[in-house]
């Protein structure tokens, strides 16, 4: 193991302090179950914040967006960063309220947001402000406004 | 999206008989126009999803479709035989019939595995299209998740005996013989 990538395992087991640390009411529940686990929940309206300051700490890799609906009234925006050089892989969740469920894009921070914004787009219905180009990615376009990942969706064809 | 529909010109006359096709429908002559029709099976490999590995499969030396005229083209324009052999999904319905379009007559359409008979795995899915039969004219349906090679030679072989039995659903119905 080179000094370099030593070195790039102290910032991995540091950063939830530091994260904690520099957004003290926006970052909450963190918890670090694994060595190369960790999750906390954030204040939807600071993402963008948030997002940058874990680039300028060299996690470089967003890894995926996912959305998680909890009707009635919340809906979730599950974020999972992490880098190329270290193990950490970091869990965020923001959550919105599900009649009107917009957060910002992260599409100036990480270019490779705009697929995934858009596909959590078409299947949940949540707004990425700001995303340069949001629409449908993989469903057909007529199927767009259907939303049919969220727990209502009655368009089933045989509902067991 | 959605199907490309072409306007013909008003002094166009689409046609699906003629007078030798008639006069060859009533006569022995057909039962040797299907021999040879059921004799060269040219199948489009176009695989769709995980059967589509099975089908080509088919396809190379070690089966040796070719003793029974069943050969792979690339072209749907060549081909006498889709497989639908996979998932079909909202979107990929389209494009599909439009393949389906391009091929001439007379075709037929072998249904391989669960996904494309009924939707398989995804029976319950948003987006996948369970009522294939109810779209294309069907004449062989081969259940398995995948069917083996064998089983896809087995539903070559049943398509042959409906072609020669002439009881396989490529052929139209002449609007002229119904009043009759």
């Amino acid at each position: 193991m080179g000094d370099e990538q030593a070195a790039k395992q102290i910032i991995d087991k540091n950063i939830m302090i530091e994260l904690s640390n520099n957004f003290p009411n926006v970052v909450s529940d963190v918890d670090v179950p694994s060595p190369n686990r960790a999750v906390a929940r954030i204040d939807s309206s600071q993402v963008k914040e948030i997002m940058q300051f874990l680039l300028d700490k060299g996690f470089d890799h967003l890894s995926c967006i996912s959305g998680v609906d909890y009707p009635p009234d919340k809906m979730e925006v599950v974020y999972h960063v992490t880098s190329y050089s270290g193990p950490l892989v970091i869990t965020l969740k923001a959550s919105i309220p599900r009649d009107d469920p917009n957060i910002d894009s992260l599409c100036d921070i990480y270019w490779n947001a705009n697929w995934y914004e858009r596909e959590t787009y078409e299947l949940y219905g949540i707004i990425f402000n700001d995303c340069p180009y949001l629409k449908v990615l993989l469903l057909p376009e007529d199927m767009e406004g259907e939303w049919p990942l969220r727990k209502d969706y009655a368009g089933y064809p045989n509902p067991t | 999206m959605g199907e490309i529909e072409m306007e013909l010109p008003s002094n166009v006359a689409l046609t699906t008989t003629s007078a030798i096709h008639d006069f060859i429908k009533g006569s022995p002559l057909q039962k040797l126009v299907n021999w040879g029709r059921k004799n060269s099976l040219w199948f489009m490999v176009h695989p769709m999803g995980c059967c589509g590995i099975e089908q080509i499969c088919v396809g190379v030396a070690h089966y040796d479709t070719d003793r029974f005229g069943i050969i792979p083209r690339a072209s749907p324009r060549q081909a006498d035989v889709m497989m639908i052999s996979g998932y079909v999904s909202k979107k990929y319905l389209p494009a599909l019939k439009r393949v389906w379009d391009q091929m001439v007559e007379p075709k037929w359409i072998l249904m391989m595995g669960e996904c494309a008979i009924s939707g398989g795995p995804w029976w319950e899915s948003y987006s996948t299209v369970i009522n294939m039969d109810e779209i294309f004219p069907v004449d062989i349906y081969i259940p398995g998740c995948p069917p083996r090679p064998e089983a896809l030679l087995q539903g070559f072989i049943e398509l042959q005996k409906k072609i020669e039995a002439q009881q396989d659903r490529t052929v139209i119905p002449n609007p002229a013989d119904e009043g009759v």
